[in-house]
């Protein structure tokens, strides 16, 4: 019986093992890096961007902009470190990233818009193209509560026409 | 005793052989290659005319009546750029029996140029933007991931398409059958 035990075991093996990218469970851009953002304070944007289990972000692809306004560049968390073939050592995200974005003048009580643009790829052996997801938040008076996270509309455009 | 379990764990093995038969057999019929002279979506794709890295316009019609592979690529795309010296590899050995790489790259045209230098491309890429993306949606790339891959045989029809890296095995057996 021990050699009928190794074939059904290879065979499994072959048949279950083999994950292929054309999977159809391979999930839109927008939903393997959902974005959101919230208003903490009059002047300060919190950005999440939640990362599907399997996928992950390239730190250095991360751009955040504000509409009106200007953001200070943020401080991004330290990725998990990659060696690229071609890029050399490069910094990735999985699971969740927060970051907080400093706007240079306050806006009590405004709304603004919210620009993240990012670029990831799945453990399966695909990447997916840049893409920029909008959310318009209204920041807290000066003194008043934290917004609730909004979730972000997607939209294609970014430095690829 | 074991009289007792021996059917019973025959039974078992049959059972895992043939869940692990069909498995393998819908892995085979996914990956298998189509009838030659298949849909007529090489039509969309053969209709494309997209700048090349220098800006010269060019018609992926000009290929039609060779085996043409497409490969939609980015430099920003590591599993597309790690597939590439197999294409420059496989152009080499089968480019003179009518075996035509083509890329097709959604990115920037500088980008595209210092790569293409770095790995020594031997077969020629153009630059698409969101619409190239767009066209391998048509053709099955449901997400609009890179690199996707799409096989045409000589009378235009395509054969093969593959989202994610094609396995070395793979694509030598679906080129042997069309060159």
């Amino acid at each position: 019986m021990r050699p009928c035990v190794v074939a059904a075991t290879a065979l499994l093996a072959l048949g279950a093992g083999v994950a292929r990218a054309d999977d159809p469970k391979l999930l839109p851009n927008e939903r393997a890096f959902a974005f959101s953002a919230r208003g903490v304070d009059e002047r300060t944007v919190e950005a999440r961007f939640v990362i599907a289990d399997g996928y992950y972000l390239y730190r250095d692809k991360l751009r955040f902009s504000a509409e009106p306004g200007t953001m200070a560049p943020p401080t991004l968390p330290p990725g998990k470190v990659k060696e690229d073939q071609f890029f050399g050592k490069v910094e990735t995200y999985r699971n969740q990233i927060v970051v907080r974005l400093p706007l240079e003048t306050a806006a009590p009580g405004k709304s603004i818009t919210v620009h993240a643009e990012s670029q990831g790829c799945a453990d399966l052996g695909v990447c997916y193209p840049p893409q920029v997801q909008n959310v318009t938040l209204t920041l807290p008076q000066a003194g008043g509560r934290p917004g609730m996270p909004v979730e972000a509309a997607p939209q294609k455009k970014s430095w690829l026409q | 005793m074991t009289w007792r379990r021996g059917p019973l764990l025959v039974g078992a093995f049959a059972a895992a052989i043939a869940v692990a038969a069909v498995l393998l057999w819908r892995q085979l019929a996914i990956d298998s290659t189509r009838p030659a002279g298949g849909t007529a979506d090489g039509a969309a794709l053969l209709a494309l005319t997209l700048p090349d890295a220098a800006g010269k316009q060019e018609a992926l019609g000009q290929w039609k009546g060779k085996v043409l592979i497409v490969n939609f690529w980015a430099t920003w795309c590591e599993p597309c750029k790690e597939e590439m010296p197999r294409f420059i590899k496989l152009q080499d050995e089968y480019g003179a029996r009518g075996l035509q790489f083509v890329g097709v790259a959604i990115d920037q045209a500088d980008k595209v140029r210092a790569f293409a230098k770095d790995i020594g491309l031997n077969y020629p890429t153009l630059v698409g933007g969101y619409g190239a993306i767009e066209l391998s949606k048509t053709l099955g790339n449901n997400v609009g991931a890179l690199p996707f891959t799409v096989v045409l045989d000589r009378s235009g029809g395509v054969v093969h398409t593959q989202l994610g890296p094609l396995k070395d095995q793979q694509l030598l057996s679906i080129i042997k059958q069309l060159v």
